[in-house]
Formats: structure tokens, C-alpha cells, sequence
């Protein structure tokens, strides 16, 4: 109690020198401003991009390939067969192929686009992922019907006037590609399909452009559209292997649970297959972020060490001006101690309304930065907002208590100065 | 003199300063005491070792050597925050130069003074209050330093020094800084406060006329050596 009433005097002491007062704390305030808005841009670019290993529920993933290299040639096929033969092993969800061809033209009455085909797996709604890109309709549910979801701006080059109008509609598809024939031949072929548009989707905005000019396909669909083994066939032959007509360059194989993920990657290998976990990914990702992270917030942290040593100098200032009335206060019975927490409390102070203040200003530059990326995305065809910042709770937290932490590690020399003021001396001098 | 009534005992106390090459004896061998409840006034040209020990008896400083004993404390063998609890709890301290927060109102501080002693919410308040009325400055509680007459500076000044009641006040040439009839009027302020309280009051002071009105008791100090310091009046 006692200690808290002596703090209270902190607030007038600082009234004393307002002007000085407020330049210090501005010092603050530029240093967690700057800190702040670093900190926030690093994760909110790192959010924006493991967005959508959330939104797919891609952590329970595992990425399969072919084995490539000198044994590549014994390698098993990654094909529909061995796909069935993953789906049966204990703790896998699914295995599906990852598809995706460019060039596939997509007609609406007069309208053509071109866009890329990715294959979907049906059960993608069933986990309840990737709700949030889709802006009309809905995902693929159980069957077999002729249906797509198309891109946004797939949606707008058709000539829809908004994502809502789209849904319903039927649309042809034109693909042709080069199939693997056996031996090391290849034949040309081309498709048409009648398909119904079931839903639009608009990718996060940090995606490249080709993630928004997608046409996504249920997985049985896309094994139809010619090309979807080429990539696969010709890998083989360059490895000397026999051409497999049915392989895939990638899969993907979706456990129940995450902690199953390295058994199965086990049997994966065992079978004779490349795997990576998309945890791993993931991982590695954020280790990269953590990086910029901590090198944003050492270089914040540089500013917040600058703006201190303000502190200490108005602080020391402080205990000069104030000498005579430290040394009065010892003679009316402060201790040595109370002039500590006094001083401490004020540089205290200092780095609460600067962290505060710090946290407003690095909230205004991060929004004012995202309305200029927003306009110059808008420029290059990007649409919705972009997200760059993020503020979690913690961070706000965090940053004001770093603030009043080095203030405070400030402020000790300052107030230990006045704890050692002679009250003597102190009161003679003038 | 041993007297159950004798409330400050020194013996043999010595003070003295290294001001470069030279030492200074500010004190030397000052043996005094003071019965409870007794003013005693000490009168001293500057320099003359007065204001050392009134620093001494204050627990501001430390002898060389002897012993300065307050009521039943021995000031020369207590730690740096005994001393502190004892200008909290037992003195009152009067300056010459008043040493008022400038930015404080008359009675926040003399509230100051509690604040150090634990007096806190409305107990502080009303003793704060009620100190500043007995100085008569009731009218002028909420104004700051500078808004006051040097007079009512030091008014504030011994209402801060007496407002947790202190046994022993210690004045510094508290008419120093005045002209002659607000002297009177400050002197006679610090009378009525030791008569109406009972407060032992130790005074150092260069104006012997003001000194003899006032004190029970007047000694002398001259290069460090109390004179005529024996007994009380």
C-alpha cells in the first residue's frame, strides 16, 4: 500500500516537465510504433500463408510421390491401383491424385475463359475446409454429378455479373493434352464436357493470380481430362523406367488424425514411395517466420533501446532538478528504497503511455500500408483485402509490457542515483 | 546531567568534513542535552557548526565519534534505516529555505510528509487539514508555493513539520529568509506550537533577540564547541 501511494507521486513528478516529458514518451512511442508494425506485418504474411493449410485442412496431409533418381525405374507406379491400396492402410482418410492443367478453356454461351483444372476431392466438404473461399454456392458432396467450382475471375471473364449468378449454371469445358499410349508413345486427345457450376471461390489474396483463374473439378472428373498423366510418363521415360499409362506425379493422402502421420509415412515408404508431411511443410515455414520475426523485433527492439537511454537522460535530468526536494523528502522520512520505486515508477510510466500510444501509432501505419498495398493490388487484378497485418492479443500484450520492461531497466540507474542522494548535501545545495 | 526528563544526551560528539587537502572540525566533543519538552535555542555565526548538529540529532548524519541519544535511542549505532524511521516517526524538521514542492498545493504538502509516514485516504486528509488550520493558512490550503508569501511558505513548512506530531522539532534558521516582523510572527508560531504540543524544540538561529524571546534555554557554539551547555534553565 505503502509502495503504491509513493508510485501515485510519480504522476506529479512527471507533470513537472511536461514538454520533456512528452518527447521521451514520444521516443517510445515511435520505437513500439515501429516494433509493432514490423512485428504485425511478419505475422500477418505468415498467417496469410498458412491460411490455406487451414482452410484445406492440409496438416493432416501427406504429399506422395514416385521415387526419382537411379532406382526410380523399379519404382511402383504411383497410380489409381496403388492409391487403393494406400486408402486400406490402417489411419488414411483418403489418397487422391493432385491434378492440375493449364489451358482448359471454359465456354458460358459466348464467353471463353481459360483456366486451370484442379482436381477436388469430394470429401473436402465433408471436413468442413475451405468454407471460407467460397463466396456463392457450395463444395462437392457425395455422387457422381458433372460439376464445377470456378474462380473468381474465371466467374467474371463468363461475363457474370456476381459470384451468385454463376451457381446454377451450365458451362462447357474443353481440354486436350497428350496421353501416355504403353511403350514410349503418346496420343494426342481432346474432350468436351457439359458440367454444372455448383459454386465460386475466391483464393486468399496473396495466392498467385493463377490460384484465382481455377476451375476445380471433383477427382473422378478430372481423371477423365486429357494430359493428367503426362507429367508422370514423361518423368519415367527420362528415368529409363517403363511409361506407366496410369500414373500420377503427386498424390495425396489425408490421415484421420495428425499423430498417425509419421506411421503412415512409414508404410508410405515402405510401399515404395517419396512422402513429405504437410506438418513438416508447415514447420519449416514457420521456422522461416520465426526468423523474420525475431529480426524484425531485434531491429524494433534497437529503436525501443534508443528511445531508453531518452528516458535515462530525462530521468537523470529529473534527479538534478529535483535534488533539493529528494534530499527534503529523506529528512520528512522517505527511504532510500522509496525514492527507487518513485523514480522506477515514473520511467515506469513513460514506457506504459509510450507502449500504449506505440501500439496506436504502429495500428495507424499498418492500416494506412494496407489501404496502399490494397490500391496497388487492386491495380494488378488482386481483389478482397489483403491482410498484411495482424494484431493478436498477445502481441498487444507483449509489446506494452517490452515497453514499461526496458523503461523500467532505464530507469534503475536514474533511481538508484536519487536513492543515494545525501540529504545533506542535497539541502545546502542551491 | 542524568535526568529522567532528559530527552537528548550527547557526549564527546565529533564531526568533521575532508574539504580537499583540509579538515574541517565542524563538531567537536559537544556534550548537551535537552529535557523533554524544552526549547532550546543555539545561537552560531555560519560556519560555526550549528546546522551539523542539528543534522546529527535529525539522524540526517552520523558522528565521527560520541554518542547523540534521543529518548531511548542511541543515533550514533543505528543502521541507515533505523535513522530513516526515526525522522519518520520522532522529528520534525523547519528549514530556512522551507523546501516546498512547487507543484504541490499548501496542504498536499504537508500531506507529503504522511505519505512517507504511511498516513493514507481520509486520516491523511484531515491531518493535513488539520495542521495547515493550526498555522493559520486554512484559507490558503489549495494554494501552491508561489502563490504564497515567504512568510506562509514557512507557515507550510512547520505545518509539514508537526503534522504526525513529532517529540522532537528541529529548526534551521527558520527566520532566516524573513524580514523582521514576519520573524516575529514565525517564531512565535514555532512558541505556540511547542507550548500547545509539548514539543522538544532545538532551534539554530544567528538573531539572539529572537532567540531569548522564545527559548528556555539559549547556548552558544562557536568553531565546534558548545558553550555553556551544562544544564537547563
Amino acid at each position: 500500500m505503502r509502495a503504491l501511494k509513493i508510485a501515485g507521486l510519480a504522476m506529479n513528478g512527471l507533470r513537472r516537465s511536461p514538454l520533456r516529458v512528452t518527447l521521451t514518451t514520444l521516443g517510445v512511442t515511435f520505437a513500439c510504433g515501429a516494433l509493432v508494425t514490423m512485428v504485425a506485418l511478419a505475422i500477418g504474411i505468415q498467417r496469410q500463408v498458412e491460411t490455406p493449410f487451414r482452410a484445406l485442412a492440409m496438416l493432416n496431409n501427406i504429399q506422395v510421390r514416385p521415387k526419382e533418381g537411379k532406382d526410380a525405374d523399379k519404382a511402383p507406379p504411383l497410380d489409381d491401383a496403388a492409391l487403393a491400396n494406400i486408402e486400406k492402410l490402417p489411419g488414411v482418410a483418403a489418397a487422391y491424385p493432385d491434378v492440375h492443367i493449364k489451358g482448359i478453356k471454359v465456354r458460358y454461351e459466348k464467353k471463353e475463359a481459360i483456366a486451370i483444372g484442379i482436381a477436388l476431392p469430394r470429401e473436402a466438404s465433408l471436413l468442413g475446409v475451405a468454407d471460407e473461399f467460397i463466396v456463392a454456392g457450395r463444395l462437392f458432396d457425395e455422387g457422381n454429378r458433372p460439376e464445377a467450382i470456378l474462380g473468381l475471375s474465371v466467374v467474371k471473364e463468363l461475363g457474370f455479373k456476381t459470384p451468385a449468378e454463376a451457381v446454377g449454371k451450365q458451362i462447357a469445358l474443353e481440354a486436350a493434352g497428350l496421353t501416355p499410349d504403353g511403350g514410349d508413345k503418346f496420343t494426342y486427345q481432346q474432350t468436351t464436357m457439359a458440367l454444372t457450376v455448383i459454386g465460386v471461390y475466391e483464393a486468399p489474396a496473396l495466392l498467385p493470380g493463377a490460384a484465382r483463374q481455377g476451375i476445380l473439378l471433383p477427382v473422378e472428373l478430372m481423371k477423365d481430362i486429357p494430359g493428367i498423366h503426362l507429367d508422370s510418363a514423361l518423368s519415367r521415360l527420362k528415368s529409363g523406367g517403363p511409361i506407366v499409362t496410369s500414373g500420377y506425379a503427386s498424390a495425396t493422402v489425408r490421415v484421420r488424425d495428425p499423430a498417425m502421420l509419421h506411421e503412415v509415412q512409414v508404410k508410405l515408404t515402405a510401399m515404395g514411395f517419396s512422402t513429405e508431411a504437410m506438418l513438416n511443410k508447415l514447420q519449416h515455414m514457420r521456422q522461416f517466420f520465426l526468423a523474420i520475426q525475431m529480426l524484425l523485433s531485434v531491429v524494433g527492439s534497437v529503436a525501443l533501446i534508443i528511445a531508453a537511454l531518452g528516458i535515462v537522460n530525462t530521468l537523470l535530468m529529473a534527479v538534478m532538478e529535483r535534488y533539493q526536494e529528494i534530499g527534503l523528502c529523506k529528512a520528512i522520512g522517505a527511504s532510500d528504497g522509496d525514492l527507487f520505486i518513485l523514480f522506477l515508477t515514473e520511467a515506469g510510466i513513460i514506457g506504459c503511455l509510450g507502449g500504449l500510444t506505440g501500439l496506436g501509432l504502429g495500428w495507424l501505419v499498418s492500416q494506412l500500408m494496407e489501404l496502399v498495398a490494397g490500391f496497388y493490388a487492386r491495380g494488378q487484378g488482386i481483389t478482397g483485402r489483403l491482410n498484411l497485418f495482424a494484431f493478436p492479443l498477445w502481441m498487444v500484450a507483449v509489446t506494452v509490457a517490452f515497453a514499461i520492461l526496458v523503461s523500467i531497466v532505464a530507469g534503475i540507474y536514474p533511481a538508484l542515483r536519487a536513492a543515494r542522494v545525501d540529504p545533506i548535501r542535497a539541502l545546502r545545495s542551491h | 546531567m542524568e535526568s529522567s526528563d532528559c530527552f537528548i544526551e550527547t557526549r564527546g560528539l565529533s564531526r568533521q568534513y575532508r574539504v580537499g587537502p583540509a579538515e574541517i572540525h565542524a563538531l567537536v566533543e559537544v556534550d548537551f542535552h535537552v529535557q523533554k519538552g524544552e526549547f532550546v535555542a543555539i545561537l552560531g555565526v555560519s560556519g560555526s557548526g550549528k546546522s551539523t548538529l542539528l543534522h546529527l540529532l535529525g539522524g540526517l548524519d552520523t558522528p565521527d565519534c560520541g554518542c547523540v541519544r534521543v529518548g531511548d535511542r542511541d543515533l550514533a549505532g543505528m543502521t541507515s534505516m533505523e535513522r530513516t524511521i526515526y525522522r519518520r516517526t520522532v522529528v520534525g524538521f523547519i528549514f530556512q529555505s522551507y523546501y516546498l514542492v512547487g507543484s504541490l498545493t499548501a496542504t498536499e504538502n504537508v500531506a507529503l510528509a504522511l505519505t512517507f509516514q504511511g498516513v493514507f485516504g481520509a486520516e491523511r486528509t484531515r491531518l493535513a487539514a488539520e495542521s495547515i488550520e493550526r498555522v493559520g493558512l486554512g484559507l490558503r490550503a489549495s494554494h501552491r508555493p508561489n502563490q504564497l508569501s515567504g512568510g506562509e511558505q514557512q507557515r507550510v513548512a512547520i505545518a509539514r513539520a508537526i503534522v504526525h506530531r513529532p517529540a522532537l522539532l528541529l529548526a534551521d534558521e527558520p527566520t532566516g529568509n524573513l524580514d523582521r516582523a514576519t520573524a516575529a510572527e514565525v517564531m512565535g508560531l514555532i512558541h505556540q506550537v511547542h507550548r500547545d504540543l509539548g514539543t522538544t524544540v532545538v532551534m539554530v538561529t544567528h538573531d539572539e533577540e529572537m532567540a531569548a524571546r522564545v527559548a528556555d534555554r539559549v547556548l552558544r557554539i562557536r568553531d565546534g564547541r558548545l558553550e555553556g551547555a551544562g544544564g537547563s534553565a
